[in-house]
């Protein structure tokens, strides 16, 4: 999908010779514009949430909750937990960007609990953490659960932040940049194909910044609230 | 596919102790109910969201409490030879009791709770009745005159122990005046010829009078089916499994904020009339218990 992104973003740049962007340049943009769709995807899983419960969206093809959520699902990340014995708690993942759950020998859930509840917690009577109701904490450092007898066998659900897009490339004799997919630091857009449009809206409104173009981030900012009002 | 196999049913698939599944059918774990609610009632689309799991936890062992002291009739039964000190510790698990008994030449002897106390704290005082601080400033703690008496066996708690009759004490002898037929203050509320007890829910015992040492004391009492906090033994009968979800709905919503006063007190309705049920479900009317307790209609009082 990258290289048709880049093809459509030169193509339209191009157009009146308003200018041009490098591959490194593109790349910067492409991660940019990745990053800034990939945070927006929960704030608008949140809103489709809430016009179901307004009875909003049906079922079936008109379930754009469900949607969203196969998107998101695509960047979960399930893998053990590593404890760290220098600060007793467990590592978080490098790439993590939204923690879902940790699990406890594969079959209990340990539940996350705030800084201001956690002491109130372990000193009730009724609902202490157990190995059977754990709790974690989170810090700079790591994860802290209780029991602090748990120090092995929890492995962590998470969203992983999508990969760094890479247009890689070749040299033609004539100098100029030829697509090379088989180069080994090559990675593809990881959003879906859905998404090309927006790809596209939001490299050129970083382009048209970039070339100092008006007349390219004017437009790419219309394309983009008219996409928004369209999926309202 | 089957919860449990009958080879697991009856010999705990060979393991020690080969007991523990026995019956296990009539109960559903804490483990259940919190997994199954937190499944069925908590989500984005249910009246109940964003709910911690320890609320759940916690409300949902409350609601098990709560029905263990109203309705689960889930008695546990303590046999415990008493010692010279006349006094049985209650279980670590006692909130109360259900009955007391006396088990002596192979009869079960219910026993009556004494209405005066058996049993004092009586401060140290010197020869001129003052009081005796230590080093401390605390209070000395001397020998009850109380306890003593009722371990000696001269401590007058009403008829029964004195050959059935009204007394007095005077230099360690009875003294009795009239037969008790014949005396009309008689109290009929304390007219029982076995011994008493008291129980000092302070010092979490049971004292007796005299007349039980050596005796083996059958205590019927209820718990609060915590297990000890063990929460992997908590259960709770089937038949109370709707009303503890029934518990748990109005306890996170009535205390949820913004949550509408109709739906509060749709919860709660419900709540109530599941009690009401369970209850019903849990006392157990069989028709041939009925049958048994109303042949005694019939019988002529001499």
């Amino acid at each position: 999908m990258i290289n048709d992104v880049r093809n459509t973003v030169l193509s339209i740049i191009s157009k009146d010779n308003r200018g041009f962007i490098t591959p490194f340049e593109f790349n910067l943009f492409a991660k940019q514009a990745q990053l800034e769709i990939f945070g927006q995807y929960m704030f608008n899983y949140s809103n489709a949430i809430n016009k179901q419960n307004a009875r909003m969206h049906g079922e079936g093809y008109t379930d754009i909750p469900k949607n969203m959520a196969e998107t998101i699902d695509t960047f979960s990340v399930f893998t053990s937990a590593t404890y760290n014995i220098g600060t007793s708690k467990f590592n978080f993942p490098v790439d993590y960007f939204f923690l879902d759950k940790l699990v406890y020998n594969n079959s209990t859930e340990i539940e996350k609990v705030s800084h201001r509840k956690i002491l109130n917690l372990v000193n009730s009577n009724l609902t202490a953490p157990t190995t059977k109701y754990p709790v974690y904490t989170m810090a700079e450092d790591g994860l802290l659960v209780y029991p602090t007898t748990i120090n092995s066998n929890v492995t962590i659900q998470y969203l992983r932040y999508p990969k760094d897009p890479n247009w890689t490339y070749s040299t033609t004799a004539l100098g100029d940049p030829l697509f090379n997919s088989a180069a080994a630091t090559y990675q593809d857009f990881e959003l879906p194909l859905d998404d090309f449009a927006n790809l596209v809206i939001k490299i050129l409104e970083y382009s048209g910044i970039s070339i100092r173009e008006a007349d390219v981030v004017s437009a790419a900012k219309a394309e983009e609230v008219q996409d928004i009002q369209q999926k309202q | 596919m089957a919860y449990i196999t009958n080879y697991q049913y009856y010999t705990n698939d060979g393991n020690v102790p080969e007991d523990a599944n026995w019956g296990s059918y009539q109960y559903v774990s804490l483990a259940d109910i919190i997994n199954n609610f937190m499944l069925m009632y908590v989500g984005n689309d249910k009246l109940i969201n964003n709910v911690d799991r320890y609320t759940v936890l916690f409300h949902a062992k409350r609601s098990i409490q709560e029905i263990n002291y109203d309705a689960l009739r889930n008695i546990k039964v303590l046999e415990f030879e008493l010692g010279d000190q006349l006094k049985m510790v209650l279980p670590h698990d006692y909130i109360n009791y259900v009955r007391i008994s006396m088990l002596r030449n192979g009869v079960l002897y219910p026993l009556t709770e004494a209405r005066q106390s058996i049993t004092a704290t009586a401060y140290l005082q010197d020869n001129n009745g003052q009081i005796v601080f230590d080093s401390n400033g605390e209070v000395v703690i001397g020998e009850s005159k109380l306890d003593i008496l009722r371990q000696e066996n001269r401590l007058y708690v009403g008829p029964g122990a004195y050959y059935n009759q009204m007394g007095w004490e005077y230099d360690g002898e009875w003294y009795f005046g009239y037969p008790i037929a014949q005396n009309f203050g008689l109290n009929t509320a304390d007219a029982n010829i076995n011994p008493k007890y008291y129980i000092n829910k302070a010092a979490g015992v049971i004292d007796f009078t005299s007349g039980v040492e050596h005796s083996y004391i059958v205590l019927e009492y209820i718990s609060d089916g915590m297990e000890n906090g063990d929460d992997s033994l908590i259960t709770i009968n089937k038949l109370a499994e709707e009303y503890v979800y029934a518990y748990l709905k109005y306890a996170l919503l009535n205390n949820k904020f913004g949550v509408q006063e109709y739906i509060v007190n749709r919860v709660k309705k419900e709540k109530t009339a599941l009690l009401r049920n369970t209850k019903i479900r849990l006392s157990n009317m069989h028709p041939g218990r009925l049958l048994m307790a109303m042949r005694g209609k019939d019988k002529w009082i001499k």
